[in-house]
């Protein structure tokens, strides 16, 4: 535990001094915001995907929302300083209206019902023309700097981070990891598996909702078929797949592998990238379901063989 | 029974036509270890799950201390102090032995334990008391169907209940766990905790039951001293399969 804290804070001091020994990498300070970005919203899926094992395919509703709230209010003229709180209540509210009902849904049911819902919110974004300026959606005049947006972004990672390592060994993470393993066993164990699997969602959405502001901020544009879109809905799955499901490293991992796979392939080839990350999800799958870190748990074991140890990414 | 701590009245459960608990009265005294038998499919893990709040009557109402349970959530009569075991054993498997109790303290016991180290304590005291406590670091899904078994006691008995539903726990042990398991029922209940037992082994239900309540086909047939009820011969041929309706 020590150990990781020291890590972290290594880690973390490191990507702080990063834009100061190279301010004009800005290629490489545009890819380390987009991991930021990613591995926060990532790591903020995990925490009702992998934590609670409620796998929801329609994520991108709050990150739309939060999208949209920020480039409203911009428009608006209302301050940041108010309109990214307001984006992450916004999109918290949210997902407790579409959560209790959906939460009466169990495993598959529940996933199907998120489909649904993500998708249904992306229509209500393209009809609503008044509000969302409708498919062609709405674009902001003035981006804060980049050096800015690359320090929100690492806060928000962190702050992601560092909640799902609370989390993860807290009294709160006990009552998600026993509604993964068996609700019906949590429920008889006095685990209120309802109000726990809401709260999770509440803080995954509004962890998204502040992400949704970072994502307007930075591209100046948002419509329905971006921020909305099934396809983030999907990317926000495989991440934490690819790096280790339920862990609190894990997303983070697989925030570095899928932005270094998009930047990489979909320049050099129209969908490449998403025959890569279909051909990866099935090789995790079916090899080895605990992802990159299940893999590195693998290999510390045969080198190791006699320690008895359980994988704590 | 003056002042009985658990009491349903006029349970039924019905599946579609089909009655599986058959307006069930059935009062549990203070302290008393009282086996409720009856062959299969009687309905008397359903009658578990209607005390326990995993399922809804159709009709009927739960009393605990007194006070109306009936169609509170499972968590919440949990948290009231009725807990109970399930015939299959539902361990969290991810999780290692002394983790899988930790959650029973952690949500089940009031007041709530102080932290992870609070709950790990609680949680220590009843793997020592059923026998798990060498295997607490252990991953849950690596014990024996025993200690599966015990391991179910030993979550529940973290919630502190005052009622203990223990379904079918002796069901696929051999005598030694038998007699071990019998063991650990009477200390808990020397504790102060009164339990009900669903059960199919008739001797060590008449070992250790103070009182037993028999449910044929939904319905309560007989109840009272372990003696008379096994030798009453309603209860025998409802064991024994000729017609139940003498």
């Amino acid at each position: 535990m020590a150990r990781n804290a020291a890590f972290a804070a290594i880690a973390i001091a490191a990507l702080i001094a990063v834009p100061f020994v190279a301010p004009h990498a800005e290629y490489a300070l545009d890819v380390l915001f987009l991991i930021f970005l990613y591995g926060a919203m990532a790591t903020a899926w995990n925490l009702v995907g992998g934590f609670a094992g409620q796998v929801s395919f329609g994520h991108a509703a709050f990150l739309g929302i939060g999208a949209y709230a920020t480039a409203i209010m911009t428009q608006n003229g209302i301050s940041l300083w108010i309109s990214v709180p307001v984006s992450a209540l916004l999109a918290g509210a949210y997902s407790l209206v579409i959560g209790i009902p959906a939460f009466r849904l169990r495993g598959p049911y529940f996933s199907i019902a998120t489909i649904g819902i993500g998708e249904a919110t992306r229509l209500i974004a393209r009809n609503w023309s008044s509000l969302t300026g409708g498919v062609s959606g709405l674009t902001l005049s003035s981006a804060p700097p980049l050096l800015l947006q690359y320090f929100a972004a690492l806060a928000l990672l962190v702050a992601a981070v560092g909640l799902a390592a609370w989390i993860r060994a807290s009294r709160f993470g006990y009552a998600l990891a026993a509604v993964r393993q068996d609700t019906d066993a949590a429920e008889t164990l006095g685990v209120a598996t309802t109000v726990a699997k809401t709260q999770a969602l509440f803080l995954s959405a509004c962890i998204l909702g502040v992400a949704g502001s970072v994502y307007a901020l930075h591209y100046l544009f948002v419509s329905p078929d971006s921020v909305f879109g099934f396809s983030t809905s999907i990317a926000l799955v495989i991440m934490p797949i690819i790096g280790g499901l339920g862990t609190v490293t894990g997303p983070l991992i697989g925030a570095v592998i899928y932005t270094f796979i998009r930047e990489q392939l979909a320049a050099t080839l129209a969908n490449v990238d998403l025959l890569a990350f279909g051909v990866l999800l099935i090789a995790i799958v079916v090899f080895e379901p605990r992802g990159i870190l299940g893999i590195a748990d693998r290999i510390r074991r045969m080198r190791k063989p006699p320690a008895v140890t359980v994988p704590d990414g | 029974m003056a002042d009985p701590i658990l009491e349903g009245r006029g349970l039924t459960k019905r599946f579609g036509g089909l009655i599986a608990v058959d307006g069930v009265d059935i009062a549990i005294e203070r302290g008393e270890i009282c086996g409720l038998i009856g062959p299969n499919g009687a309905g008397k893990s359903t009658l578990f799950r209607l005390i326990s709040g995993v399922m809804r009557p159709t009709a009927g109402t739960v009393t605990f201390n007194g006070r109306p349970i009936t169609g509170r959530s499972a968590h919440d009569i949990c948290v009231a102090g009725v807990a109970v075991t399930h015939q299959i054993v539902r361990p969290f498997r991810d999780m290692s032995v002394v983790e899988n109790v930790m959650v029973g303290a952690f949500f089940g016991h009031r007041p709530r334990p102080r932290g992870r180290g609070g709950a790990r304590a609680a949680a220590m005291e009843e793997l020592e008391v059923c026998g798990l406590a060498d295997r607490a670091e252990s991953p849950a899904r690596s014990l024996t169907l025993g200690g599966h078994k015990r391991l179910e006691i030993a979550r529940a008995l973290a919630t502190r209940p005052k009622v203990l539903l223990l379904d079918e726990v002796l069901a696929g042990l051999n005598p030694t766990e038998t007699d071990r398991t019998l063991d650990l029922v009477r200390t808990v209940r020397e504790r102060g905790t009164t339990i009900v037992m669903v059960e199919h082994n008739l001797r060590a239900v008449r070992g250790v039951c103070s009182r037993i309540v028999v449910l044929v086909e939904g319905r309560k047939i007989v109840e009272g001293d372990p003696d008379a009820v096994l030798t009453d011969e309603r209860v025998v041929s409802a064991y024994l399969g000729t017609a139940a309706h003498a």
